[in-house]
């Protein structure tokens, strides 16, 4: 005990509290719940087993229920579409105002910090207004496609299957275009001007030092930054909540959204936890990619 | 002869801050020229003038028959050699070196030998493979180097390129740098703070302070017959002595103002009574023999590098003499020392321009 105290008190026993405390928190709020989801997704949960650990185990039956049930696919491609579509536009907007921002023009910083207010504002109120916006009847955006001529009739964006899903991106490209353009302003803050400087020396225009010096120096960060997306468009929640609630009849319904309707509307906590689990694996993926990307960072 | 680069007139203002003032230099194709000052004095500036990195304000600048005032940098065929290498982290060495010349579409076989060229000239060969990370800090200089020479360019501009390096290395790469220069019959524009780099290399050395050049010429014409007290005291080393002096009202002697005045005659006539200061070289000051005239002046430090003895003496200003060989003088020793006439720097005390 004296010399446990001791070891502390000396700063060689230091280090492990330093490492103990975030591992505990870490054990405890992330690890034990994700083991725990794990064992759900092998049980037969109902509402009235939920208070109990042990359950009637079931096997790969949740598993296999789920991927025989006619809505699954449509509900995973959607969550494909929704990602993909969501990080492409983020990355392409953020990276475009990065870009705009970069030349530093006066206000370039003041502009720039007001575009994180989209950053700030919360899920469910980003969703209320972007309801106003996608409105069918009175909406600014029908009023604004049809004053410029790309359309004639009005699309009921929240409520035809076919532009459902479409209206959940195109708010959630908004909500986290000025988080990739943050981080991307960093990494091109990070390229040392001298490199621009010998590439225009080196008879590169504008164009060919894009190419050949902006884009491969980024490449940590793009890394970076589509991880990142990946894990926050596979979380986002408020905005399905918001403006859709996954209908009409499942066409905007996503992976993580159908989750929480299985264990917390149906009860089925089961299927819940089965699905949570296979996104899972996916977020997992993309945090390697993630850390891998940040690993290999070119340093100069 | 034909001129490489020419500037006329050439101003350059940030703002309210007049950074070059009025320049006029013509280099000659083939020379490599220096331009040296301390920090502040315009030559980084002006040289990425040259480069087209900072635009010029008004006046002329004319390379190779063109006037280039507007003209971006990538089209005006110069290569630079940059203090921090500026070297493309994301490419091997080989990618470094054809970077240029695959942005102007040469073909990849042809750029390989090029690149198999200038990596044999500069000995790179066996390190075109690795990227810059993994070169030591000379490595480094000489990819900036062979990335310039691949290029064959109108003229090399460097901006101090050799600070980054050890002492050692910056003695052999400043050999090396001629060498090249003369074996490519370059036109070279070479920026440097330290004195010793511009004189060792340069066939002509501009001597700029705050924005405007004071004095350029051949390296040795300008350490003979400064034209005024600041180029005499930044070129050579240890720096030229510079003693407050007032000549006689017969101009045949100067009374020089060290802590009691001493008067010591002068070969050459004078201008009467006329407050100046006097520059000696510390290699030009001698012990005077008993019979000669000369001053008295307290031993302060004796340092010696074995070759050459450095004497600082302790009186207000200091005065550095260099004596070959060794000495035997000690602190606190009293000596006499005299120079001879046409060795004297003599500069107006108001002005501080050079008298005749």
């Amino acid at each position: 005990m004296k010399r446990m105290f001791s070891s502390i008190t000396d700063g060689r026993g230091f280090d492990l509290v330093l490492v103990g405390v975030p591992f505990t928190f870490l054990l405890a709020l992330s690890g034990l719940p994700l083991l725990y989801n794990i064992l759900m997704s092998f049980q037969e949960v109902d509402m009235f087993s939920l208070g109990s650990v042990v359950r009637p185990f079931v096997g790969f039956k949740n598993y296999v229920d789920l991927f025989t049930q006619p809505e699954t696919m449509s509900i995973l491609r959607n969550t494909i579409v929704f990602v993909v579509g969501s990080i492409t536009g983020q990355f392409i907007v953020g990276f475009a105002l990065a870009l705009f921002f970069w030349i530093n023009f006066p206000g370039a910083s003041w502009l720039r910090g007001l575009f994180l207010v989209s950053w700030v504002m919360p899920g469910l109120v980003v969703g209320a207004i972007w309801n106003w916006i996608l409105s069918g009847d009175f909406g600014v955006l029908n009023f604004l496609l049809q004053q410029t001529g790309l359309m004639s009739g009005n699309i009921f964006w929240r409520s035809d299957p076919n532009f459902s899903l479409w209206a959940v991106i195109l708010a959630n490209i908004w909500l986290g275009t000025s988080f990739n353009m943050i981080l991307l302003a960093t990494g091109l803050a990070a390229i040392p001007t001298d490199l621009y400087e010998a590439a225009e020396m080196d008879g590169a225009n504008a164009w060919q030092r894009f190419w050949t010096i902006t884009l491969p120096m980024m490449r940590s960060t793009i890394g970076a930054i589509i991880a990142l997306g990946l894990i926050f468009t596979l979380q986002q929640f408020d905005l399905f909540a918001a403006i859709t609630d996954g209908g009409p009849n499942n066409s905007s319904n996503v992976a993580q959204y159908w989750a929480w309707d299985l264990s917390f509307r149906q009860y089925d906590f089961g299927k819940g936890a089965t699905i949570s689990v296979i996104m899972t694996v996916f977020v997992m993926f993309a945090a390697t990619v993630y850390v891998r990307s940040t690993r290999h960072e070119v340093r100069g | 002869m034909t001129h490489q680069i020419e500037l006329s007139a050439v101003n350059k203002y940030y703002g309210a801050y007049h950074a070059l003032k009025d320049i006029d230099l013509s280099i000659r194709k083939g020379s490599f020229v220096a331009l040296v000052g301390p920090s502040g004095c315009g030559k980084s500036t002006l040289l990425r003038s040259l480069a087209g990195l900072e635009t010029i304000s008004s006046g002329d600048l004319v390379i190779a028959g063109k006037r280039m005032n507007g003209v971006p940098p990538r089209k005006r065929d110069l290569a630079m050699v940059f203090q921090s290498y500026a070297l493309y982290p994301h490419m091997t060495v080989e990618q470094n070196l054809t970077y240029s010349l695959k942005i102007n579409g040469v073909g990849k076989a042809e750029r390989r030998r090029a690149a198999a060229d200038v990596a044999a000239i500069t000995g790179l060969s066996n390190l075109l493979h690795r990227y810059p990370r993994e070169l030591s800090g000379g490595q480094r200089q000489r990819v900036a180097m062979s990335r310039a020479i691949i290029r064959n360019p109108q003229a090399f501009l460097f901006d101090e390129p050799l600070s980054n390096l050890d002492a050692a290395l910056r003695v052999h790469m400043r050999k090396e740098i001629r060498a090249l220069h003369d074996r490519l019959g370059a036109t070279s524009v070479y920026v440097t703070h330290d004195q010793v780099e511009a004189m060792t290399m340069a066939d002509h050395v501009v001597v700029m302070r705050n924005g405007i050049i004071e004095q350029q010429g051949k390296p040795l014409d300008l350490y003979d017959r400064p034209s005024n007290r600041f180029v005499a005291g930044f070129i050579g080393s240890p720096a030229m002595n510079f003693i407050p002096a007032r000549s006689t009202p017969d101009g045949r002697a100067l009374v020089l103002d060290l802590a009691e005045p001493q008067t010591i005659p002068f070969d050459s006539p004078l201008p009467a009574e006329r407050a100046l200061i006097v520059g000696i070289r510390p290699e030009h000051l001698t012990l005077a023999p008993a019979d000669t005239a000369g001053f008295k002046v307290d031993v302060g430090t004796v340092e010696t590098t074995g070759a050459v003895t450095f004497i600082t003496t302790a009186t207000t200003p200091e005065i550095v003499i260099a004596l070959n060989g060794r000495s035997v003088l000690v602190t606190g020793e009293t000596i006499r020392l005299t120079f001879s006439g046409h060795h004297v720097h003599l500069f107006d005390a108001g002005t501080e321009q050079r008298l005749t």
